[in-house]
């Protein structure tokens, strides 16, 4: 409550306005002297105020004054909001335009909008699909022509002596592949490091990340992962996919790329923040399925994710898009393996059948899963502390793009080293199984026709490892090659989270969880003297995993069902339910999921699914940027050129006023236009004095503004004669009409779930006679969050 | 009992014998004839005494067309014949693992046999004997007993060493058995002496039969009297003469190991040391000032 005081004693003075929030004005801007036209009622109370409690101010805050000339700068931190993110406008304009349209099309044009829907939703799951398996065939063809190599070298050497130039050798291997991987990523494109689950989060509640769906995004990622995962790091490729699907619905549903500067003439109608929103979570639906064969979890997801705007006809077209994308990778696959038709690879992780006897659970081994799950939420909470701490560090301080390079150069290296310690060290022998699932059985120092057991886990892509730990028999690997094998593989894990690469979280939380689990069952059963009979590690394995992987990255009910299709076993839905119930429980006790931490280690404005609690007592009117920067309905060209390109401000809605009677008057809330707008009529010069005399002057359409979404040109581009700048707009045509208004008194929860379940952006805040107050966009109202010591208010800053 | 029944007897009386003769390829030891003989004629022997027993308990009188034909029971009797013949060379065969290359020929003729009863071919008196023998019943006998030896069959991957139409083993396991054999002798010679000795010595005869063996498990052309045979002589080699790798280059892999480890160290802390930490700058947004913090502040006034 203290410094929120402070914070807004400083707001209402004239020269302090250099500031943020959308909508509010740059009143030292000395020729812009119609900018105070917002003077209302409540502004002069304010005004009052001021002039009242000014001079105690300056003796309280002298040197906080002398601070006030330039910014205030403080170490990067995770409670701040960066400047750089917008929203989305999913809200739809309703402006004449819009209804002229709408009268024009035919019944049949709606038809074949819909239809157009099903194939843009086909299309996402097709390719999406297509790249999975792009990406898991090359991973597969590259990793192993790695290994054979490396085991090639590791069995002469073994012979001859030199076994430290094999260690050379796979760290250099490693080392090489990661530097390709991070040198795309962050000299290229930055936004691809990382799973892409937070980005996407953050794009599905309705934030706007810079490039984060662009083609070349796609292309980093894509490339990143296959070198991160070749590269032998403690990651997997079935994050990334969902970033993936994501792009390509972006990019499938506006039929162009700008990129490319293409244009198919094609799904014009898409182009908007409101579809291609609904597209890209099909795109993410799309992604998780083909990542984990989870069709139903796809869907989960997006809906998990973003729930706030939904219907039933999209989550009808997202399963449709998440079906097609398994069903295509499925296919592929099949060629690829030279099976022609038989579909039994419906993900890239593929976690085996669980469908013997002996992995059926009995009802008193529920105490021990939800056990399971306590731990897995311990240690979830740990590794996200610890990977907190990393990311801090590695925002303050490794933040140039060569030492990121280096870093991921030197985590590959180390990754190869220890690995290759392990596996040098153990003595745990086993005999080659008949099937032989070891794609690379590393020998050394075992006897003829047995290979290394630490080998299988660390010798091997992270999904392999994954599948015979839960597959493998009793009796393949030995608890202290377990233990330690968790022990090395979580800290690594850890440390490779949040480089500069693109990689997944998922399959090195499951290998970790897998590892403990079935050290866990191993020692179950070596406890009891009949356990052996039904303390099958394997099925420990698996709770294990899915406990670790709730632990760290606290999904619900998407995880649950992903979990149990990749299992395609109904019958542990209820286990598994449980188990990350309670390591969600547990660890949120400690520490937010990873995603979330570092969602707010960027300083996104994420609005969560429900306001704070205990912040009832706030209003519309605290919560509100005020002053705000108004429109008159018909205004000068300067002065929105000259509000447009104040670099200051970065507003994007400007509320539209008109004037009542007479000048004394203040104005009253008649509509609301948007930045992308203006530039638009600006660009088109739809100017008053220009319609009058050219009577032939085309129209403008809702196309018009189509085709320069979404990257409207800056105002800077536009050029605006000295004649023009003179020349009058007539707004009425273009600004949204009926915008959403809340009276002054409206409580935060109340704002809060207007923006969540309509998704505004703006939402302007007026008196009792219509007259614009304030407006609240979304970072007045993600700066709020329950913290440790109650409701805390974090602050905004230039990133 | 009808007259020509016994008839048929004389025929599988032949038969056996032809069986004996014609016999399990060159590998059937000496040994092993005197039980399968003893087997053929006990249960020659017992086979008026099964037809007596049935006689009396059954009511022999099914009517003829739901009797079997003599045909078929004589291609039955074969078939009981050749499982027993190669059951007993199985069993023997078990431990160390033979079971291809002693077995295959009785193998043979028992597919051979099946495969009569189980062809469509109409026999003399045009009758089927596949439906009567095999599946008139719920038990199916016949066909279960020649499914079980067919799984192992399979299983042992016999097809692997034996050529088509179960003549000969292939040239492939031969040459492995000749390798095989000249590392065993290599053993043998050096078993009493050092053993030191033995590891240097016997290496390349080791090696030659790994390369080989690792040759046939890459163009699948094994069989599990060879997988066992590789086994046993790599237990020999590892575990009884220890002619294992020693792990001996501790050291180095060490040092080099814990240079890697050391790097990272080096990173942060010079990262830490040189590289500027990132600011942010911070942004004082514009509020209308609340009506709370406007009363405190007149009540203070006040």
């Amino acid at each position: 409550m203290a410094n929120i005081t402070k914070k807004v004693s400083w707001s209402s003075r004239a020269d302090e306005s250099g500031a943020t929030g959308e909508g509010t004005p740059l009143l030292n801007g000395s020729e812009q002297p119609r900018h105070s036209r917002q003077l209302s009622e409540g502004r002069s109370i304010f005004q009052i105020g001021r002039l009242s409690t000014v001079d105690l101010e300056e003796e309280i805050t002298s040197d906080e004054d002398s601070l006030r000339g330039r910014p205030k700068e403080i170490p990067h931190n995770e409670k701040l909001l960066s400047l750089k993110y917008e929203s989305l406008d999913y809200d739809n304009i309703e402006n004449q335009l819009f209804l002229e349209e709408e009268r024009r099309m035919s019944h049949m044009g709606f038809r074949c909008l819909e239809i157009s829907r099903w194939v843009v939703c086909g299309l996402i799951g097709f390719l999406t699909g297509l790249i999975a398996c792009f990406i898991d065939i090359v991973v597969e063809e590259l990793a192993g022509i790695k290994y054979q190599v490396v085991k090639e070298n590791i069995e002469k050497f073994t012979e001859v002596g030199g076994l430290s130039i094999s260690l050379i050798l796979w760290a250099v291997f490693n080392s090489a592949f990661v530097m390709v991987g991070a040198i795309i990523v962050a000299y290229f494109e930055p936004i691809a490091a990382g799973s892409g689950i937070p980005q996407i989060k953050c794009y599905l509640n309705g934030v706007k990340i810079p490039r984060v769906v662009r083609l070349k995004t796609l292309l980093v990622k894509v490339g990143g992962v296959i070198c991160s995962v070749v590269g032998g790091l403690a990651v997997g490729k079935e994050g990334p996919m969902i970033h993936s699907g994501a792009v390509v619905a972006a990019g499938v549903s506006q039929g162009r790329s700008t990129s490319l500067k293409r244009d198919f003439k094609i799904f014009e109608y898409f182009r908007r923040d409101t579809e291609k929103r609904d597209f890209v979570s099909a795109g993410a639906a799309a992604g998780v399925s083909a990542a984990f064969g989870a069709p139903v979890g796809g869907v989960l997801f997006s809906l998990e994710e973003g729930a706030s705007f939904w219907n039933q006809m999209l989550t009808w077209r997202i399963f449709f898009a998440s079906m097609i994308s398994t069903f295509t990778l499925n296919f592929f696959l099949s060629i690829y393996h030279n099976k022609p038709g038989d579909l039994s690879n419906p993900g890239l992780i593929n976690f085996g059948r669980f469908e013997t006897e002996s992995v059926a659970y009995n009802l008193y081994e529920i105490p021990l899963f939800i056990a399971m799950g306590a731990i897995g939420g311990l240690l979830g909470a740990l590794f996200n502390v610890l990977n907190y701490w990393l990311t801090i560090f590695r925002i303050r301080y490794v933040h140039r793009p060569c030492l990121q390079v280096m870093e991921a150069m030197l985590v590959a290296a180390v990754t190869a080293t220890v690995s290759f310690t392990m596996i040098y060290f153990s003595n745990d022998c086993q005999p080659l199984g008949p099937e032989h699932t070891e794609e690379y059985p590393l020998q050394l120092f075992c006897a003829d026709g047995e290979y290394n057991s630490m080998a299988t886990a660390f010798f091997n892509t992270p999904e392999r490892s994954v599948r015979s730990l839960f597959h493998n028999q009793p009796g393949t690997y030995n608890p202290l090659t377990l233990g330690l094998f968790t022990l090395t593989y979580f800290f690594l894990a850890c440390w490779t989270y949040g480089l500069a690469v693109s990689a997944g979280v998922f399959i090195p939380s499951l290998l970790i969880g897998a590892a403990w689990g079935r050290l866990f069952g191993i020692l179950l059963a070596s406890i009891t003297t009949t356990g052996s009979t039904w303390a099958v590690p394997g099925k420990y394995a698996l709770m294990g995993a899915a406990a670790q992987l709730g632990g760290i990255v606290r999904m619900t009910l998407s995880l649950t069902v992903i979990m149990v299709e990749a299992t395609g076993n109904i019958s542990y839905g209820l286990p598994i339910m449980l188990v990350l119930m309670t390591s969600k429980i547990v660890g949120d006790y400690f520490v937010e999921g990873l995603y979330d931490i570092h969602i707010k280690l960027q300083s996104v404005p994420f609005l969560h699914w429900e306001a704070p609690a205990t912040s009832h007592w706030l209003t519309a009117r605290e919560v509100m940027s005020s002053p705000v920067t108004c429109l008159n309905r018909i205004e000068k060209v300067g002065t929105i050129v000259d509000i447009l390109s104040n670099t200051s401000t970065n507003h994007n809605g400007f509320p539209v006023v008109v004037q009542v009677a007479g000048n004394d008057e203040p104005a009253k809330l008649c509509g609301l236009i948007l930045r992308s707008q203006l530039i638009v009529l600006l660009k088109h010069k739809v100017f008053v004095e220009l319609a009058r005399s050219r009577l032939t002057h085309r129209k403008l359409q809702l196309k018009d503004f189509r085709d320069a979404y979404p990257r409207f040109p800056p105002i800077q581009s536009i050029h605006v004669s000295q004649d023009e700048r003179e020349c009058m707009m007539d707004l009425m045509e273009f600004m949204n009409a009926t915008p959403y208004t809340v009276p002054q008194e409206t409580s935060l929860p109340r704002v809060f779930k207007l923006f969540r379940a309509l998704g505004l952006r703006h939402l302007v805040v007026v008196d009792d006679e219509n007259r614009v107050v304030g407006l609240v966009t979304r970072k007045d109202l993600a700066r709020y969050h329950l913290g440790k010591h109650g409701l805390e208010e974090l602050q905004l800053a230039q990133t | 009992m009808s007259p020509h029944r016994h008839g048929s007897f004389w025929g599988f009386i032949v038969f056996n014998i032809y069986v004996l003769v014609s016999g399990d390829g060159g590998n059937l030891t000496a040994s092993e004839t005197p039980p399968l003989s003893s087997v053929v004629l006990s249960s020659a022997a017992f086979k008026p005494g099964l037809g007596s027993l049935l006689s009396l308990n059954l009511l022999s009188s099914f009517p003829e067309d739901l009797e079997i034909s003599d045909y078929c029971s004589q291609l039955l009797l074969i078939f009981g014949q050749r499982y027993v013949a190669y059951v007993n060379c199985l069993v023997p065969a078990a431990r160390p693992v033979k079971v291809c290359q002693n077995c295959f020929s009785s193998y043979g003729s028992l597919t051979e046999i099946f495969s009569n009863i189980s062809s469509d071919q109409v026999g003399p008196g045009n009758v089927s004997c596949r439906d009567s023998l095999l599946r008139s019943d719920r038990l199916m006998l016949v066909y279960e007993l020649f499914e079980n030896l067919k799984v192992l069959w399979e299983k042992s991957n016999c097809n692997n060493c034996i050529t088509k139409g179960f003549q000969n083993m292939t040239s492939d396991t031969l040459h492995f058995m000749t390798t095989l054999n000249q590392t065993l002798t290599c053993f043998e010679q050096y078993q009493q002496k050092n053993k030191t000795e033995l590891c240097t010595n016997c290496k390349t005869d080791y090696k030659n039969l790994n390369v080989l063996y690792g040759g046939m498990e890459k163009n699948k052309t094994m069989c599990i009297d060879i997988e066992d045979a590789m086994n046993m002589t790599r237990r020999l080699w590892s575990k009884n003469f220890n002619c294992s790798f020693p792990r001996e280059e501790t050291v180095p892999v060490i040092a080099v190991s814990s240079f890697m480890l050391f790097l990272p160290i080096i990173f942060y802390l010079s990262s830490f040391l040189h590289s500027e930490q990132k600011k942010r700058k911070l942004i004082h947004p514009n509020r209308a000032k609340s009506y709370s913090s406007l009363m405190n502040i007149q009540d203070n006034r006040s």
